[in-house]
């Protein structure tokens, strides 16, 4: 016993309090004899002190008139529960990334829809990918907010902001751009995976069914298709741009986006 | 003959080792090109004005779906707004488009630094008062690009202030009315009754 409730006190140092656990201890307590039912009984007290984080206590003391002028507010009453908040800063990095590349896709459409390129396929393909990226974007701040948690739209990864300084050319050729946009879904997909393995991973303060699950049935799935759908156009292309009229080919290929 | 064919051999080997990637560049006669340098100037850095605004109403729609702050028709107010901004970014970049200009220097067109400089609000109230401050400013800039692009001595750009007074002024007074009706409103609501008035005005916007 003297293990299990070590064990337990040791957990109540994680930020993720279990507070089910302290019943369960208690019910021990009636079979266990004198010196070690104190001891227990000492360690539930001690862990009731440090699982204030309730959301009903909070409004019992809020309602209650004596200890309302005290204590404030009912800051345990919210949405968080799981990984969220140890998963946040990376979903936020997640959405930022989303806009960051959403305005790269919309300056590729943009070279595409100049009356020297003018390839209306092209932009019409990129201008898809840059709307879609800025909703799945917005859909992510939901998410975060409907878990408990804040959007931070200062928080981009370390690369991004490197990459802003630099500002690598997008005015590319069909081929090469077709390519760039294929490299960046997939490493969208990947950070999306990356925040898959944090949430189902073993690490106690970061798992959560709930988000991998989410990011499985909204993101995957599209990012899985857009990404077969550019490897595919790359794939033609490098066929068509290797026959006879590479001119002709890229005007018909234009052609076939638009639709 | 054999010569020839082991000739044609070749040319068929290195078609297809190299790709034909890049193409010739054609001649336009740009002289139908006739936008003055510095008004788009000034139409790019107003791209640059919409996205910022967008971002702005992206924080105000993250801040009013945050749990403890649950308004969820302020959010969708504020994310349809950002993605309106967005609109109006896109439309100023098709009009530049059009009158041939956008042939280079794209990649620095938009700037990443849209960073809002507010995240949180004490109410909807004053969310709503600097969205309208942030209309106001945008519908100020828009008016002094109009100003400088008909003062223009040598080119007045008759198409683009038509476009950007009847389009954009439109939507920029249509918005402005709307939202001061909105803020009016909320505060009339909210006079007696504070956080009742904000409860129910924020369902009356899902």
């Amino acid at each position: 016993m003297a293990t299990l409730a070590m064990t337990y006190r040791i957990s109540l140092y994680s930020k993720r309090t279990d507070c089910v656990l302290i019943w369960s201890y208690c019910d021990y307590a009636g079979e266990i004899p004198g010196i070690m039912k104190t001891f227990v009984i000492f360690v539930t007290l001690f862990a009731l002190a440090a699982c204030a984080d309730e959301c009903y206590k909070d409004v019992v003391a809020a309602c209650n008139p004596t200890l309302s002028k005290q204590l404030a507010g009912i800051a345990n009453c919210n949405a968080k529960y799981g990984g969220i908040q140890e998963l946040q800063p990376d979903l936020q990095r997640f959405a930022n990334h989303l806009f960051f590349r959403s305005f790269d896709f919309l300056l590729m459409a943009t070279h595409y829809g100049n009356y020297i390129k003018n390839r209306p396929g092209f932009e019409k393909l990129f201008r898809g990918l840059s709307d879609s990226l800025w909703s799945d974007g917005i859909e992510t701040i939901k998410y975060i907010t409907t878990r408990g948690g804040q959007m931070n739209l200062n928080n981009i990864a370390k690369d991004l902001q490197d990459e802003e300084l630099t500002s690598p050319s997008l005015e590319l050729y069909e081929m090469q751009s077709i390519a760039k946009a294929l490299d960046v879904e997939k490493k969208l997909a990947l950070q999306a995976f990356d925040l898959h393995k944090s949430a189902s991973g073993k690490k106690h303060e970061s798992h959560d069914p709930e988000i991998a699950h989410h990011l499985e049935e909204e993101f995957m799935e599209k990012h899985r298709d857009t990404i077969r759908e550019l490897a595919g156009h790359s794939r033609d292309l490098s066929v068509l741009l290797s026959g006879p009229d590479a001119s002709l080919a890229l005007y018909l290929f234009d052609q076939h986006l638009q639709k | 003959m054999k010569g020839f064919g082991v000739f044609v051999v070749f040319c068929l080997a290195s078609a297809s080792a190299a790709l034909q990637c890049e193409h010739r560049i054609p001649k336009i006669p740009d002289d139908w090109i006739d936008m003055n340098s510095v008004c788009v100037k000034r139409i790019k850095s107003h791209v640059m004005e919409e996205l910022k605004a967008a971002m702005q109403y992206m924080a105000m729609g993250a801040h009013f779906s945050r749990d403890t702050i649950n308004r969820p028709g302020f959010a969708k107010l504020f994310f349809d707004a950002a993605s309106e901004e967005r609109e109006h970014a896109i439309k100023l970049i098709h009009y530049l488009l059009m009158r041939g200009e956008l042939t280079s220097g794209v990649s620095d067109l938009i700037k990443r630094s849209l960073m809002p400089s507010t995240m949180t609000w004490s109410d909807a109230a004053s969310a709503l008062r600097d969205a309208l401050q942030l209309e106001a400013s945008v519908t100020k800039k828009i008016r002094d690009i109009i100003k400088s692009c008909e003062d223009e001595t040598d080119f007045n750009d008759y198409h683009l202030v038509d476009y950007l007074t009847g389009d954009f002024l439109t939507e920029q007074y249509q918005g402005q009315r709307d939202l001061a009706g909105k803020l009016s409103t909320l505060e009339k609501l909210m006079d007696k009754h504070g956080a009742l008035g904000e409860f129910l005005f924020d369902k009356k916007l899902l």
